[in-house]
């Protein structure tokens, strides 16, 4: 293990770390553009110079390997002076068109021209005109004139995908971005390059001119979208004083998890967050003859209570029906399992999953549900079809459906509806559902709600909420808790639980496998 | 009783400020009627709105959108002003302009006159100098809100 001196901090690193790595961990930032954790280092920017004692020249801290008893200065004069220089250089055929880049914000040469540059340009020559709109992708736009062409689309695509639809054509000052004719980036992740990208050469037609980056707040998620639970952040905007904005999701991008997603999110994660934001159902209601009544939860909470109550009474709990699905938390399931199966003897429980999709082979899944792992983990049986509807009669039937109303397989609810004496929906957005049901309850999507969930591999991840609930969106474990409370079971049980967490913590002294990966 | 003594001695001593000035104003009005010129001068009332006093040039009064050599509105949707405005009148939405050159232009910019300070904030912002305080109106006075809501069109204008 070399010890090595980074600006008169000394530190032991691991054999084989570069400079750059080990200031990283020294807790020293030196800039770079080029250089992504991902990639091996490819040293096209020479931003991250760094002066070494008994070294004549400056050297890249990307690709240079500690040795024992090195000292490094990352702040020494001669250095700063070489990013001033390296930063006039980037920046002669740099348009300075921040004022319409999408990526002015979190732009990475912006930032290092703010901390080192801040020089008058001594170029009087004319920029270089070159393309400033080409289509490369299904969601991507390149700009060639803010290209520093530092290669990491190029990389990306070699390492990550291996598809290799990018690559550097031509030479000197005329080097651009290309790909072969008819052959643009059409992978599953090219929404990547636009994030990977240190300036606004490849922004993101999804994202283009909605609003500025400064404007959104980021909170760390999981993507529900697929069964890999990749970390995300999700950008929304808090809103204006005056004017409604329409929505306020406006982007999500990956956030760094070594043991799950890398860097990396799908297309599909990214760019379907519509779901967030339409049609959302903001607050109970009663439906009769087609009219829709406004209710409370707790009104709407009384009615099912009494009705659960009834039944229960006249031993009739083996006429209700729940439906599931594998998009429920860890902690609602197992309260599924407490309050429902254990507390009132319903045994007719049955998973509606949307139906399998093909997945791609890398993050993307073929399940479209995020929690399958945890329901099979918790003991729940996911083969139990259709089949328990014909099992008896059906006097009260609560359907769990999240934000998945839409693509769930609920067919049968049409041709039974009128059999089902009261039918409750638990769903976040407006569906062809809620045609059929007595009552809708608004639910929150996982954006919005705190748990855990099981990913494809076995590995339980928590999360936060990122979003407020929209409206009067209840989450699940809310709802049952609050039933619970309100028949009245078990209160000494169902009393303490009150929050995602107590639940695990619940969980975990029962012996239910909880230890959680934040 | 003391209390309102007092108040009378208030009343008296409102009056006496008000005929010291008119009797100061009135002697220095008259010397300089008879021709003689001293360094101080009586104080005249402008006849408002008669008569209008001449507004410094650097004063902030209503915004206005520059535009281009096209007539086209020269901001950009950059926002900056939206972002520094203290008082959040301002409101873009950008759309995509078919010249690559230029690829972004405002599609909708409202500044809420009933909301905005007059700081200048967004004028300093700007970076296309498209928008400045300029015009010298500042009766902007209507008769219902949503007439203060100035748009593109009122903006250029």
């Amino acid at each position: 293990m070399p010890k090595i001196t980074i600006d008169g901090q000394t530190i032991e690193v691991a054999e084989g770390t570069t400079i750059l790595k080990a200031a990283g961990q020294a807790g020293i930032e030196i800039p770079h553009l080029c250089y992504h954790p991902a990639f091996p280092p490819e040293g096209s920017c020479r931003l991250c110079l760094v002066e070494i004692e008994g070294s004549p020249k400056l050297e890249l801290s990307c690709s240079t390997v500690v040795r024992e008893g090195m000292v490094i200065k990352t702040q020494s004069e001669k250095v700063i002076e070489a990013r001033r220089s390296v930063l006039e250089f980037l920046l002669a055929e740099h348009p300075m068109d921040c004022p319409i880049c999408d990526k002015a914000g979190d732009c990475k040469l912006q930032d290092y021209y703010e901390a080192y540059g801040l020089f008058e340009s001594k170029f009087k020559e004319i920029k270089e005109k070159k393309d400033k709109l080409v289509h490369i992708g299904r969601n991507l736009l390149l700009d060639r004139e803010r290209c520093i062409q530092c290669t990491r689309c190029v990389r990306f695509l070699l390492e990550v995908t291996k598809t290799g639809e990018l690559g550097v054509f031509e030479r000197g000052i005329h080097s651009i971005i290309g790909f072969y004719e008819n052959e643009p980036v059409n992978n599953n992740y090219s929404g990547n390059l636009a994030e990977i990208c240190p300036v606004g050469a490849i922004t993101d037609l999804d994202f283009r001119f909605k609003t500025r980056t400064w404007f959104l707040t980021s909170r760390p998620s999981i993507c529900p979208l697929c069964s890999r639970g990749c970390a995300i952040n999700i950008e929304f905007h808090k809103g204006l004083a005056r004017i409604e904005l329409g929505k306020r999701v406006f982007r999500i991008r990956s956030r760094e998890n070594q043991s799950v997603n890398k860097y990396w999110i799908c297309d599909y994660g990214r760019y379907s967050y519509s779901y967030l934001d339409e049609g959302r159902i903001a607050q109970p209601f009663q439906v009769i003859n087609e009219r829709r009544t406004n209710l409370s939860w707790e009104r709407m909470l009384f009615i099912l209570s009494e009705k659960i109550k009834s039944l229960r009474i006249r031993k009739r709990t083996s006429r209700i029906v729940i439906v599931l699905n594998s998009a429920l938390t860890n902690e609602e399931l197992f309260l599924v399992k407490r309050l429902f199966i254990e507390e009132l003897g319903i045994n007719r429980i049955f998973f509606s999953d949307p139906p399998d999709e093909k997945g791609d082979g890398f993050l993307l899944t073929a399940e479209r549900v995020p929690n399958r792992r945890g329901a099979l983990n918790l003991g729940f049986n996911l083969n139990v079809g259709e089949e328990v509807l014909k099992q008896d009669k059906i006097d009260l039937l609560l359907i769990f459906a999240a934000h998945l109303a839409e693509i769930m397989p609920l067919g049968w609810l049409s041709t039974l509806a009128n059999q089902i004496e009261s039918k409750f929906l638990f769903t976040s957005r407006e569906s062809g559902l809620s045609r059929h049901v007595d009552f809708v309850g608004p639910v929150t999507p996982v954006a919005e709600k705190a748990g855990s969930f099981t990913n494809v591999d076995g590995l339980n991840q928590s999360f936060d909420p990122a979003l407020n609930p929209w409206g009067q969106s209840w989450p699940e474990w809310k709802i049952m808790i609050n039933l619970a409370k309100e028949i009245p079971i078990n209160l000494r049980y169902f009393g303490r639980l009150n929050s995602p967490e107590t639940i695990r913590k619940v969980m975990a002294e029962e012996k239910l496998n909880f230890s959680v990966n934040p | 009783m003391i209390k309102l003594l007092g108040y009378f001695y208030e009343i008296l001593k409102g009056s006496w400020i008000t005929c010291r000035h008119f009797v100061v104003n009135m002697w220095f009005h008259t010397l300089w009627f008879l021709g003689i010129k001293t360094k101080r001068r009586g104080a005249v009332t402008i006849q408002y709105p008669e008569e209008k006093k001449e507004i410094a040039h650097r004063h902030r009064s209503l915004h206005r959108l520059m535009t281009r050599e096209d007539g086209q509105p020269r901001c950009v949707a950059c926002m900056l002003c939206m972002t520094v405005c203290p008082s959040e009148c301002i409101y873009i939405e950008a759309a995509e302009d078919p010249d690559p050159e230029i690829q972004k232009y405002p599609k909708t910019f409202l500044i809420d006159l009933s909301r905005c300070c007059f700081c200048g904030f967004c004028v300093e912002a700007c970076p296309e100098d498209a928008l400045r305080m300029d015009t010298g109106k500042i009766e902007l006075a209507t008769l219902n809100r949503e007439d203060l809501i100035y748009d593109l069109n009122r903006l250029i204008g």
